[in-house]
C-alpha cells in the first residue's frame, strides 16, 4: 500500500490490507466464481475428496450451493434431519456408527458424509458430533447433479466411501487388544521361592498352585525366575538331583517388562527373545507375571498369530497366502490408531517371519549347514522400518572355515529363499542386492576386504552399495558374523574422513521438497506428476543422515530411532536437533502409511507418492514443518563432513 | 428494538417515498422469535481509517442467516468508489484498476444494502464502527441513520466472558480470538465478505452454544 494512503481498516479484523483475489489459482480468467472473494471456500472444496475432481467451473458454481451449519458436540444426524445432503467437515470432528452402535468411521477437516447414501449401504447410521464442527452443507439436489455429471466424482460416493466404511466397520472391535497395557492382562498371583529352597520343594509348590513359572526372591527383591523348562533342560536332562537348591537352575535376573507397555511390545520381545514368561514391574516394583498363554490373542488378524502361522506353513504357496491379506491387515491396524512405527516395525517381524519359515525349509531339503553361516537383512528390514512393497536386500556372510566344496549348499539356499520370498511379494532386488548374488554371499574374510576396498576407494557405486550395507541385522543363523563385519565397516568407516565425506554427498544428494511459493516442489513429469515421493524426498535422506552421524561416531545400532537417541545419548547431537530428525521421520512415515493404505483401499497400485494437495491443510503444513527439519539437518551434514573433501 | 421503531417513526416523514423507507416497511421479527426462525444479515465493512469523519468505506460485504445457518448463495461483496482518493494515489489506482472500473457508488451500494437488509436484524462484529460509517452515508443520502437493529458478536462476547468470570486480554474479543473459543476454522481475513462471513459463523456457532439445541430468543441475542 502507499505510504501517502492509510491501508484500508475493517472493523471486524483490523487487518487491513485487501488480499490480490485469485492470485495462485489456476485459469482465474476462464473459470468464473460469482463472488470471487469467496475463494478461500473454494479452496478448502478443492482439497476435499472428491471435490478436487470437479472441473474448476463446477467447483466454483458448487460454492453458491453450499450451506454453512454449526454444530456443538453431542448433537446427532440421522434419516430424521431435516436438510438433506452432503457434510463436508470444515472444522471438528463427526463420529459414524450403525445401528449397533459400532463404529464405522471418523471423520475431520476436509472429510464428508451422506447420511442417506450410508444408510443405503449400511442400514440405520447415525452421525454425531465428537468436536464441535463448522459443516459445508450441500443439498441433495446440487449433489445429486454432481454425481450425475462426473463420473469420477460419482465414482468416489458409489464405491470406493462404502468399501471404507465396511473395512472399517469389520476391522474396528479387534482393534484395542494390541494396544491395551500389559498390566492389564498379567497374573497377579505370585509364587515365590527362596534361592535356597530344594528344586523339589518349588517344583512341588508349583504343581500345587497349577502354575509354570516361580519367582526367586531374595532379600525383596527379584533374583531369578524358574519355569517348567528349566526344570526339564537345567535339571532333569543335565542329570542333576532334585535336592539342588533353585539357585543352581534360575534364570538369573530375568529381563522384566514395564506394566505400562502395550501388549503388542510384549508379545513382540517375548516372540523374539524366544520368552514364555515376563515379569511385570509397575514403578520399579514386581507385579505380575506374562505368559505367551496370556497373549495368545485368537484371532485371525493379530500379526503375532500371522508371524506364528507363518512359522507353520510347509510350502512357499502357504506362505504366500498368508501374506496375501497382509495389505488388508495393516488398513486395519492403521485405522486402529497404531502407528507408523508399530506398522513397520510388524512388517519388519512378518518379513524376518517369512525368510526364517524359507530357510528352515531349504535346510529340510539341503541338509544342515556344512559350517556356521548368517543370513543378513539390510536396509529398512534390518532397521526394522519395513513397508508393504519393501523389495528384498539381504546377503550371506559365511565363516571362514568354508571349503570350495560346501558352496553349492549355500547358493542353492540362497536361490531358494531368495525365490520364495519373490515369489511372496518381496520382489527380487533390482539393484542385485540379493544372497542370490555371487558378490552377496561371501565369507566373512572376503566381506571384510570388500569393505576395506570400499572404503579406501569409495566411488558413487561403492558409497551407494555401502549405504544399504551399513545398516545390516542378522535375520537367522551364526549372528556374531554379522557383528564381526558390522565391527570391521565402523572401523573403517569413523575413522576415514575421505568415506564420510562421500557419504555426506550421498545423503545430500535428495534434497526435500520445499519450495518457493510455499508449495510442494513435485515431481513434474511421467505417472506421478504433481506428487512428491515421500519415500526419497523424505525418509531417505533422514535415514542417511542419521546412518551417516551413526557411523562417524561408532554407534552400533541400525534403526533410525535407536541411532538418533544413541547420538543425543553420546552428546554427538543436541536432544532437540535428535527429537526434531524422529519426529520428522514419524510424521513423513506416519503420512507414507496412510497414503498407502487409501492406495489399498482404493485398489490401487502401492507406492511412495502422495498429492500434497489431498492432505489436510494441517497436515500439509506439518508435512512442510517436517522437510523444513530434514533441510535444516542437511545443511549440518554440509558443514560437518562436506569439509572433509575439500 | 422498540427503540429502533420509535426513532423511526420519528424519521418517517424525511424518508417518506426513499428506498429507507422501503427498508424500513418490512416488517421486522418479534424479540421473542425464535433464532432459527429469524433472518440475520452478517455484514462487513472496510473503511481507509477507522474515524468515522475521516474514513470513508471502500468496499462492504454481507452474507444472510436463515434457518440458523448461512447460505453462501447470498454472500455478496461491494468495492466503493473512493471520493478523495481517486486520482490522489497513483499507486492505488494502477494496483487497483481493474477493480475499480467495476466498483460502485456510494448510493449504489447503500440501495443495495438496504435491499438486502429489509426484515432482517443485523450481525457485525464490533457494530459500533460499521454502523457509524453506514449512518453516515445514509444521513448524507436520506437525512436519516440506517436505523436497522443490530447484534454485536463482540459485545456478546465480552458479556459472556464477563459473565464467567474470564479476565480478558487485549486481543481476546478480536474476531479470530472468539472464533477459537468455538472451534472455528482459522480463515483468511482480507476482504469484508470473509470477514462477515465470519462473523455469520461466529453468530451461529454463540447461538447453538447458547440455546443447547432449543428454542433460543433472539431477544437474548440483542
Amino acid at each position: 500500500m502507499s505510504e501517502r494512503h492509510p491501508p484500508p481498516v475493517s472493523s471486524a479484523t483490523h487487518h487491513g490490507q485487501q488480499a490480490q483475489e485469485g492470485q495462485g489459482l489456476p485459469e482465474p480468467e476462464m473459470a468464473h466464481l460469482s463472488v470471487p472473494e469467496l475463494v478461500p471456500i473454494a479452496e478448502f472444496l478443492e482439497q476435499s475428496l472428491p471435490f478436487n475432481e470437479l472441473p474448476q467451473q463446477d467447483l466454483y458454481d458448487t460454492v453458491d450451493k453450499i450451506i454453512v451449519q454449526y454444530h456443538c458436540r453431542g448433537e446427532v444426524f440421522n434419516r430424521e434431519t431435516e436438510i438433506k445432503g452432503l457434510r463436508i467437515v470444515r472444522s471438528g470432528a463427526v463420529e459414524i456408527r450403525d445401528s449397533d452402535n459400532k463404529l464405522l468411521d471418523r471423520l475431520g477437516e476436509g472429510e464428508s458424509f451422506h447420511i442417506g447414501g450410508l444408510n443405503a449401504e449400511r442400514g440405520e447410521v447415525q452421525a454425531t458430533v465428537i468436536e464441535d464442527v463448522l459443516l459445508y452443507l450441500l443439498p441433495d439436489e446440487a449433489y445429486r447433479a454432481l454425481r450425475e455429471h462426473h463420473r469420477n466424482f460419482d465414482r468416489y460416493f458409489s464405491s470406493q466411501r462404502n468399501r471404507r466404511l465396511r473395512r472399517a466397520a469389520r476391522y474396528q472391535p479387534e482393534s484395542n487388544v494390541m494396544l491395551q497395557e500389559v498390566s492389564t492382562v498379567m497374573k497377579t498371583d505370585l509364587l515365590t521361592v527362596s534361592p535356597d529352597d530344594t528344586v523339589q520343594d518349588a517344583a512341588q509348590l508349583m504343581a500345587a498352585r497349577r502354575v509354570s513359572s516361580a519367582f526367586v526372591v531374595e532379600n525383596g527383591e527379584l533374583a531369578g525366575i524358574i519355569t517348567d523348562r528349566d526344570l526339564r533342560v537345567r535339571l532333569v536332562a543335565q542329570g542333576l538331583h532334585h535336592g539342588v537348591p533353585v539357585r543352581a537352575i534360575m534364570t538369573p535376573d530375568p529381563e522384566t517388562i514395564g506394566g505400562s507397555e502395550s501388549i503388542f511390545t510384549t508379545t513382540l520381545r517375548m516372540t523374539q527373545r524366544g520368552y514364555h514368561h515376563l515379569p511385570v514391574m509397575v514403578n520399579g516394583e514386581l507385579k505380575g507375571i506374562v505368559t505367551t498363554s496370556d497373549l495368545i490373542l485368537a484371532k485371525q488378524d493379530d500379526p503375532v498369530y500371522l508371524v506364528q502361522h507363518i512359522s507353520r506353513q510347509h510350502d512357499v504357496p502357504s506362505i504366500r497366502d498368508l501374506i496375501l491379506g497382509m495389505a488388508n491387515l495393516m488398513v486395519q491396524w492403521v485405522n486402529s490408531g497404531m502407528k507408523a512405527q508399530q506398522v513397520s516395525q510388524i512388517l519388519t517381524a512378518i518379513s524376518d517371519a517369512v525368510t526364517v519359515r524359507l530357510i528352515q525349509l531349504a535346510e529340510e531339503k539341503l541338509g544342515p549347514a556344512p559350517v556356521p553361516w548368517c543370513w543378513a537383512g539390510f536396509g529398512s528390514q534390518a532397521r526394522g522400518e519395513q513397508l508393504l512393497g519393501a523389495d528384498q536386500d539381504n546377503g550371506m556372510i559365511i565363516d571362514d572355515s568354508v571349503d570350495e566344496v560346501h558352496l553349492p549348499w549355500y547358493r542353492e539356499m540362497a536361490e531358494f529363499v531368495c525365490d520364495g520370498l519373490d515369489e511372496c511379494g518381496y520382489i527380487y532386488c533390482p539393484g542385485g542386492i540379493m544372497a542370490k548374488t555371487d558378490e552377496w554371499r561371501q565369507s566373512l574374510a572376503t566381506w571384510q576386504k570388500t569393505v576395506r576396498r570400499w572404503a579406501t576407494s569409495p566411488t558413487p557405486d561403492a558409497v551407494m552399495r555401502v549405504s544399504i550395507f551399513f545398516d545390516i541385522r542378522a535375520v537367522y543363523g551364526d549372528s556374531s558374523l554379522a557383528r564381526r563385519l558390522q565391527q570391521t565397516m565402523l572401523e573403517q568407516a569413523s575413522s576415514n574422513s575421505i568415506f564420510l565425506a562421500a557419504l555426506a554427498a550421498n545423503a545430500l544428494d535428495s534434497r526435500p521438497p520445499l519450495g518457493i511459493f510455499r508449495r510442494f516442489v513435485v515431481d513434474r513429469d511421467g505417472e506421478h506428476r504433481d506428487t512428491v515421493d515421500l519415500k526419497k524426498r523424505g525418509v531417505l535422506p533422514v535415514t542417511e543422515i542419521v546412518r551417516l552421524h551413526a557411523l562417524a561416531h561408532k554407534i552400533p545400532a541400525v534403526n533410525t530411532d535407536e541411532r538418533l537417541q544413541a547420538l543425543a545419548h553420546g552428546k554427538h547431537m543436541t536432544i532437540v536437533d535428535s527429537r526434531n530428525l524422529e519426529d520428522a521421520l514419524h510424521f513423513i512415515q506416519q503420512q507414507r502409511i496412510k497414503n498407502q493404505c487409501q492406495q489399498i483401499v482404493r485398489g490401487e497400485k502401492i507406492t511412495n507418492y502422495l498429492n500434497p494437495r489431498d492432505l489436510p491443510k494441517m497436515a500439509k503444513e506439518q508435512l512442510r514443518d517436517a522437510f523444513t527439519i530434514i533441510d535444516e539437518a542437511q545443511s549440518a551434514v554440509r558443514q560437518t563432513y562436506r569439509a572433509g573433501l575439500g | 428494538m422498540w427503540k429502533v421503531r420509535l426513532r423511526r417513526l420519528l424519521y418517517a416523514k424525511r424518508v417518506a417515498g426513499t428506498a429507507l423507507q422501503a427498508c424500513w416497511r418490512k416488517p421486522l421479527p418479534s424479540t421473542g422469535t425464535d433464532w432459527r426462525q429469524v433472518s440475520f444479515l452478517a455484514v462487513d465493512a472496510e473503511m481507509s481509517s477507522l474515524d468515522v469523519n475521516e474514513g470513508e468505506l471502500l468496499s462492504v460485504g454481507w452474507v444472510c442467516v436463515e434457518n440458523g445457518a448461512i447460505a453462501l448463495s447470498s454472500a455478496r461483496h461491494y468495492l466503493i468508489r473512493a471520493e478523495k482518493s481517486v486520482g490522489q494515489s497513483a499507486t492505488i489506482h494502477s494496483l487497483r484498476d481493474c477493480e475499480f472500473d467495476e466498483a460502485d457508488t456510494r448510493e449504489e451500494v447503500l440501495a443495495r444494502f438496504l435491499e438486502a437488509a429489509a426484515g432482517r436484524v443485523l450481525v457485525f462484529h464490533n457494530a459500533a464502527l460499521d454502523m457509524a460509517f453506514l449512518n453516515r452515508i445514509s444521513r448524507r443520502e436520506f437525512d436519516a441513520p440506517v436505523l436497522m437493529p443490530a447484534i454485536d458478536t463482540l459485545l456478546q462476547e465480552q458479556r459472556l466472558l464477563q459473565r464467567r468470570e474470564v479476565p480478558i486480554q487485549q486481543g481476546d474479543l478480536r474476531l479470530q480470538a472468539c472464533r477459537d473459543r468455538y472451534n472455528l476454522p482459522q480463515f483468511p481475513a482480507h476482504n469484508a465478505l470473509l470477514d462477515a462471513l465470519a462473523t455469520a459463523e461466529l453468530l451461529i456457532a454463540m447461538a447453538r452454544h447458547r440455546s443447547g439445541g432449543g428454542e433460543f430468543p433472539l431477544s437474548q441475542l440483542l
